[in-house]
């Protein structure tokens, strides 16, 4: 090869580069503005809101905090965040018990009818949800949990509705059976002879070692609370009862054409950020842990 | 011991499960189809005037909601999902490729995921409001007048625009990431061969990253599909519970935003089941060919 | 703790339904306090006898012993083995400590006297120094220390090992194999090993017993079976570098190889196989048996002469011989035999015959 063509091959590479990091950085925007857009707005005046052409930028004189105190205002967000950690917490925990359990009876112990049971729970993973919805609401309704006629909701029955149905997980239990098998039969042999139960191997032995997998699903059931909006909405009506996806639809869908949007987006920033400083706090966890639960075992 | 049958133990152990899955997802699911052939079933408490053969579904494929409803489902499904895996598949190929900045690039591409719909559907409405909006004013500067997107009054084409590139931007994220990690398990041999031969990156893309990659790409293009055909809360998210533009409400509707005004209406339980059990089957025979085809296409 | 196996048969049953005999009706007696090699090639159903004893397998028939108590019902838990897996089976999540300690929790020993214990066994084992660490910090020949001393700190009835060297690369398999044999001496625990290599089973066992598909072989002191193989196989599975096989007869009360006569037997007159060891050929002026050698490698003190097979054309074989001999290739050699190296063997059944 001649000088002639390596620096030809050279210039090729570069502008290959420039194209491809304009490219990406064009993507990074397109990701990043609808944050930027919403930080920006929500910490507008009602006056800068309403210029036209809007302002893409604000001097630091110009910044307001009145529309958090606002949206904290008109609908209890606080309160919101508490019962989304509260149901959280609750249907993490559940589904954590009955998935190691069921994934443990399936990875490592021997029954009738065991690979028949486990193909049909996995059929149930292709059904939209929405078919169980409809009797779900109805089992809830019939258990008084929705209160009665006059008989307002209480707060355990929302609890309650929110996170019972939500106890336990098909895909989990494949999930974590999958990290189950990977356990070598030498581990629970030696643990045999080391004089263990099958239920202390399980809690002091598997479940340790798959930790990764255990920390995936209280991270993707806590993101799933975070943004669940249907059933929580569907099954209750008090405000201060909510999660924060629907207490924060709720507050802002009967307005009709008013334009707060400052105080909405003061209030989507209050229940984004959480999730976002998880987010970056947990990051390596987070996708890794969304990356193997997408990749499936 | 390990080859000893132990039924009762093991039923023990999955008891919890099974019984709420039992509770929560197989009588629902028999029940949904149940109440699909009866008359007038008020949800809360399962009372109906009786038989009503297939009049639910009959009526439902006449119902213009619903012939709006599938309309609207269907140009999210096929329009969102194959542009996102598109583009998922560049990003991710051009992430694979640079030295720097790939971590901040990739934190980056994956923070939609881990935000609320319904939170950033907001600000996307924003976003497209005729007179304040972002995307207005960015136009501006190059002389295109104001579009009304979704303010009262816009087309369904714009508000349907506006809704697709929020379900873009929504979608690339678990797509980038699982991309990446399929890149990940390509083997860096083949990439050295293909260099050795002094193959172009054109071809190289087209004759070993996609091949390569095709198992991925079948997998997350199926699971999309499946996904899109239940889009609901992000059409919630930028139209608010109406699901329309204002002063028309519906607009957007989805095929799963039917079912649950269904829920919500007294008496249309068994038309919100029939509804949800058409969607299954569209889902199914759909997923169906999708696995068909990619047999076909997917390489090893 | 003397160990008895009575009759002990196992079968699996496999997906597609097939039985595969993988124990037979096999007795041994393991005596108390001895180090016992089980010996033989893969598959032959050693392990799944070491997890019988453990009481991982259920036999399908016979009965298992410890002393005079019958432990085949018994769960393993219960039977007071300690077991090291040829990978080792180390608690990933656990320090050296943990695991060591672990199954004297389940035994609910305090935990004052358990770390001591723990202590005790991993400076016998020689790993003291390490107990923070997780098994992965760990060196192979590390890992089956604490592997060896989670199996004994709870003071088992029996010690049983699978494979235990396997793993480890050759210098470390011989200064482990020391070890074992210096902690076995120690600690006076009947100890049974499995194993495939039989200079392995040889340099440390108290006593083999062979095995080959399922079925007991032989018994007894390693040199003594070396000496005295009881059947072909056993002939053919001990030694380095194995024994010769050649087709021959018996007549008149003589072994005759390839027209020569090579030594002398009781038995009637027949078609029999002769083993013939490599140390088993005399180079000798008046020898009885020529062979013409096709290769020569001096190694120091021996040289192997690779012989033209006299009974099998186009086969050879390999003599080891006194290096005092220069012998060229193309030479024609006359040998004795010695006749405690030769022995013969039924074609059909592979039994030895006087």
């Amino acid at each position: 090869m001649n000088e002639k063509d390596i620096r030809k091959s050279q210039i090729k590479r570069t502008v290959f580069n420039v194209i491809l990091y304009t490219f990406l950085v064009l993507v990074a925007l397109f990701v990043i503005i609808p944050f930027y857009w919403m930080i920006l707005t929500a910490i507008k005046s009602d006056f800068d809101l309403v210029v036209v052409p809007p302002k893409l930028f604000l001097k630091y004189n110009e910044i307001v905090f009145q529309n958090f105190a606002d949206a904290f205002e008109r609908a209890p967000f606080g309160r919101n965040m508490l019962n989304t950690l509260i149901v959280a917490g609750i249907s993490t925990v559940g589904t954590l018990i009955t998935t190691v359990f069921a994934a443990f009876a399936f990875a490592r112990l021997n029954f009738k009818g065991r690979d028949l049971l486990f193909i049909v729970l996995i059929a149930t993973m292709m059904i939209p949800g929405e078919i169980f919805v409809i009797t779900n609401y109805s089992t809830v309704a019939r258990l008084g949990w929705l209160g009665g006629n006059n008989i307002p909701q209480v707060y355990s029955q929302a609890l309650l509705a929110m996170t019972l149905p939500f106890m336990t997980s098909v895909f989990y239990i494949f999930f974590l059976r999958q990290s189950f098998k990977r356990i070598p039969d030498e581990l629970y042999f030696a643990a045999k002879v080391d004089g263990t139960s099958d239920f202390k191997y399980l809690w002091r032995i598997m479940v340790p070692i798959a930790k990764p997998t255990i920390i995936t699903i209280t991270i993707l059931n806590a993101m799933g609370t975070w943004n669940a909006y249907i059933w929580p909405n569907l099954v209750t009506d008090n405000a201060s009862f909510r999660l924060v996806t629907d207490g924060l639809r709720n507050a802002y869908s009967e307005l009709g054409g008013r334009t707060i949007f400052n105080e909405q987006m003061a209030a989507a920033l209050i229940i984004t950020t959480p999730l976002l400083i998880t987010f970056l706090l947990l990051k390596k966890y987070i996708m890794r842990g969304v990356s193997r639960s997408g990749i499936k075992g | 011991m390990l080859e000893r049958q132990s039924n009762l133990k093991a039923w023990l152990y999955l008891a919890p499960a099974l019984i709420l899955l039992s509770i929560f997802i197989f009588y629902p699911l028999f029940n949904a189809f149940l109440i699909s052939f009866f008359k007038d079933v008020v949800i809360e408490d399962m009372s109906t005037d009786g038989f009503a053969g297939i009049d639910n579904y009959s009526e439902v494929l006449r119902n213009g909601n619903f012939k709006n409803a599938l309309v609207n489902t269907s140009v999210i499904v096929f329009v969102s999902v194959p542009l996102s895996v598109v583009i998922a598949l560049f990003i991710s190929v051009g992430l694979k490729s640079i030295k720097k900045l790939q971590g901040v690039f990739q934190t980056i591409f994956f923070l939609p995921y881990v935000t609320n719909a319904i939170a950033i559907g907001m600000a996307f409405a924003f976003i497209f409001h005729r007179d304040y909006g972002l995307l207005n004013t960015m136009m501006g500067w190059f002389g295109v007048d104001p579009i009304n997107w979704i303010g009262a009054g816009a087309t369904w084409g714009r508000a349907m625009t506006a809704l697709l590139i929020f379900s873009i931007w929504g979608g690339l994220a678990f797509k980038i990431l699982v991309f990446l990690s399929g890149l990940q398990g390509i083997d860096k041999q083949y990439y050295d061969a293909a260099k050795i031969d002094s193959a172009p990156r054109g071809r190289i893309f087209t004759k070993i990253t996609i091949p390569l990659l095709s198992p991925m790409i079948a997998y997350v293009t199926i699971t999309s599909f499946i996904g899109a055909f239940k889009v609901y809360t992000t059409v919630v998210g930028m139209f608010g519970a109406s699901m329309g533009t204002s002063g028309n409400p519906r607009q957007m509707i989805t095929v799963v935003g039917l079912v649950y005004s269904y829920i919500g209406d007294i008496g249309e339980g068994g038309t919100a089941a029939s509804i949800a059990i058409i969607l299954f089957l569209i889902t199914l025979a759909f997923t169906g060919i999708q696995m068909q085809v990619s047999k076909k296409r997917v390489h090893y | 703790m003397e160990v008895k196996l009575q009759g002990i048969t196992k079968i699996f049953v496999q997906k597609d339904k097939t039985e595969v005999v993988a124990v037979k009706s096999m007795d041994i007696v393991i005596p108390s306090g001895k180090l016992i090699g089980l010996l033989g090639p893969s598959g032959c159903g050693k392990s799944t006898t070491l997890y019988m004893i453990a009481g991982l397998h259920k036999p399908n028939e016979g009965r298992i012993f410890f002393g005079d108590e019958d432990v085949t019902d018994m769960a393993p838990e219960d039977r007071g083995i300690g077991l090291v897996f040829q990978n080792y089976a180390l608690y990933p999540h656990m320090t050296v400590r943990q695991n060591i300690m672990f199954p004297l929790e389940n035994i609910k020993v305090p935990k004052p006297e358990a770390v001591i214990r723990a202590q005790e066994m991993a400076d016998l084992v020689g790993i003291g120094d390490l107990m923070d660490r997780k098994p992965k910090e760990l060196s192979g020949g590390q890992q089956q220390r604490v592997a060896i001393a989670r199996a004994l700190v709870k003071k088992p009835r029996v010690l049983l090992l699978d494979e235990p060297l396997s793993n480890l690369d050759a210098r470390l398999r011989l200064q482990t194999r020391e070890e074992i044999k210096r902690i076995q001496r120690e600690t006076g625990i009947t100890t049974i090993f499995v194993t495939h290599d039989q200079e392995e089973a040889m340099s440390i066992s108290d006593e083999i017993v062979l095995m080959e598909l399922g079925v007991k072989q032989q018994v007894g002191i390693p040199q003594d079976v070396y000496d005295n193989p009881s059947n072909l196989f056993s002939a053919k599975f001990l030694g380095t570098p194995p024994i010769n096989i050649f087709e021959a007869i018996i007549k008149s009360k003589k072994v005759v190889l390839a027209g020569n006569i090579i030594g002398k037997s009781k038995a009637e007159d027949q078609d029999v196989l002769v083993g013939i060891r490599p140390e088993g050929f005399e180079v000798d002026e008046k020898g009885s048996l020529k062979l013409t050698v096709d290769m020569v490698e001096t190694i120091g003190r021996d040289t192997s002469l690779i012989m033209v097979d006299p009974t099998k054309k186009g086969e050879t074989f390999r003599a080891i011989v006194d290096s005092q001999h220069r012998i060229k290739p193309g030479d024609v050699v006359k040998t004795n035999i010695r006749p405690e190296k030769m022995f013969v063997f039924n074609p059909n059944t592979g039994q030895l015959i006087n």
